[in-house]
């Protein structure tokens, strides 16, 4: 007999043998907390919006004597209409995550919604790597004396060694940065792309 | 009108409660974690409720809720032992002790069973629910030919396994 034919036969006499929960018991059920992932994922990923808006709302300012010059800050300022493009595509794909929508539809939506989150982080990274790049430049040069005087007195070779250090510490940031983070989902999300790819397979 | 409505939805759960039982039973593989997912499975259909509009049958959509909660949205709890990968050492030594009797063999297809990932069980499922090749595809989102092709593959995955 095939294999599957006798677990069939198996799995229909089983049927009496399952426990049996009262109404009360299933009642209990529904008022309980959730674990899903999918409410993980949310958590995490406000967590990650709320921090975004807060640190383009809260230029830290380390040094008050510096004074930066006003076009910096007002970049500062117009990251926050992109941040809240991404917050509200956020909020757009989370709703349109439904438990009665099929296995593959499903797990896409969560992928994406969890994706633009990621682009959301990559591009605040990015951009405070840029952006305080830009400031430690600025910084350096006013400490030196204003850009005249470090201007009659640096040579190339100090340049391009201000220029490399600044771009290898931003550089190594984001890195570091976005490798944890990398770390972070490989982990949360393992199951959810292993059983997208093995659907995504079958339809090649 | 909600606490109405909500024991009728407890009313036809308990009605149709096999159903997630069965589930739990391919995914889970101890007593807690039937539980744990019994319970998840109960909170995500209680959750979609309000958009069972009742054009299908209450037990077809709860197929489809339990199996996107056992694939998709259930976390393992650490309670939970991991279901093994394919692990040929484990079977050799089983399959010395190979008994032709029914019962024996039943015992290794469930195992195996449970050595398959989260799709190949959701076609077994399916497949011992009765549940037909349109209803199946349509469950997992992949088109007729291929859940056929993949029920194939399952059926001679099954077959290694207890005979390797």
């Amino acid at each position: 007999m095939d294999e599957l034919e006798l677990l069939k036969k198996d799995w229909k006499n089983a049927e009496k043998h399952y426990p049996s929960l009262s109404h009360d018991e299933i009642y209990k059920m529904t008022h309980s907390k959730s674990s899903s992932i999918v409410k993980w994922i949310f958590y995490i990923s406000l967590i990650e919006l709320g921090l975004g808006l807060i640190l383009a709302l809260v230029n830290p300012r380390i040094d008050n004597e510096i004074i930066y010059p006003t076009w910096l800050e007002a970049i500062g300022y117009f990251t926050i209409p992109v941040l809240i493009y991404f917050i509200v595509m956020f909020y757009k794909n989370y709703k349109s995550i439904s438990a009665t929508d099929n296995v593959r539809k499903l797990i896409k939506n969560i992928l994406k919604t969890r994706k633009t989150v990621k682009y959301y982080v990559l591009f605040n990274l990015i951009f405070t790597g840029i952006f305080s790049a830009i400031a430690v430049f600025i910084a350096y040069i006013q400490a030196s004396g204003g850009y005249e005087k470090f201007n009659e007195t640096a040579h190339f070779k100090e340049y391009a060694i201000l220029v490399l250090v600044i771009v290898l510490f931003s550089a190594l940031f984001i890195a570091i940065a976005y490798g944890l983070y990398y770390l972070l989902y490989g982990i949360l999300l393992k199951r959810l792309n292993r059983n997208y790819d093995e659907l995504k397979k079958l339809e090649v | 009108m909600n606490k109405e409505l909500e024991h009728r939805f407890v009313e036809q759960l308990q009605k149709h409660q096999n159903i997630v039982h069965k589930v739990c039973r391919l995914y889970t593989n101890n007593a807690d974690a039937h539980n744990d997912l019994f319970q998840e499975i109960t909170i995500q259909l209680w959750r979609a409720y309000p958009k069972f509009r009742g054009d299908s049958k209450f037990s077809t959509w709860m197929y489809r809720v339990g199996l996107n909660t056992a694939i998709t949205l259930y976390r393992k709890s650490k309670r939970r032992i991991n279901t093994q990968e394919f692990n040929t050492v484990e079977f050799k030594i089983k399959a010395e002790e190979y008994d032709d009797t029914e019962e024996q063999q039943l015992k290794l297809l469930y195992k195996a069973v449970h050595q398959l990932n989260d799709i190949e069980k959701a076609l077994v499922f399916l497949y011992l629910e009765d549940k037909d090749y349109r209803e199946i595809s349509q469950t997992l989102g992949i088109t007729e030919v291929n859940a056929r092709v993949k029920m194939n593959r399952v059926k001679k995955k099954l077959k290694t396994i207890l005979n390797p």
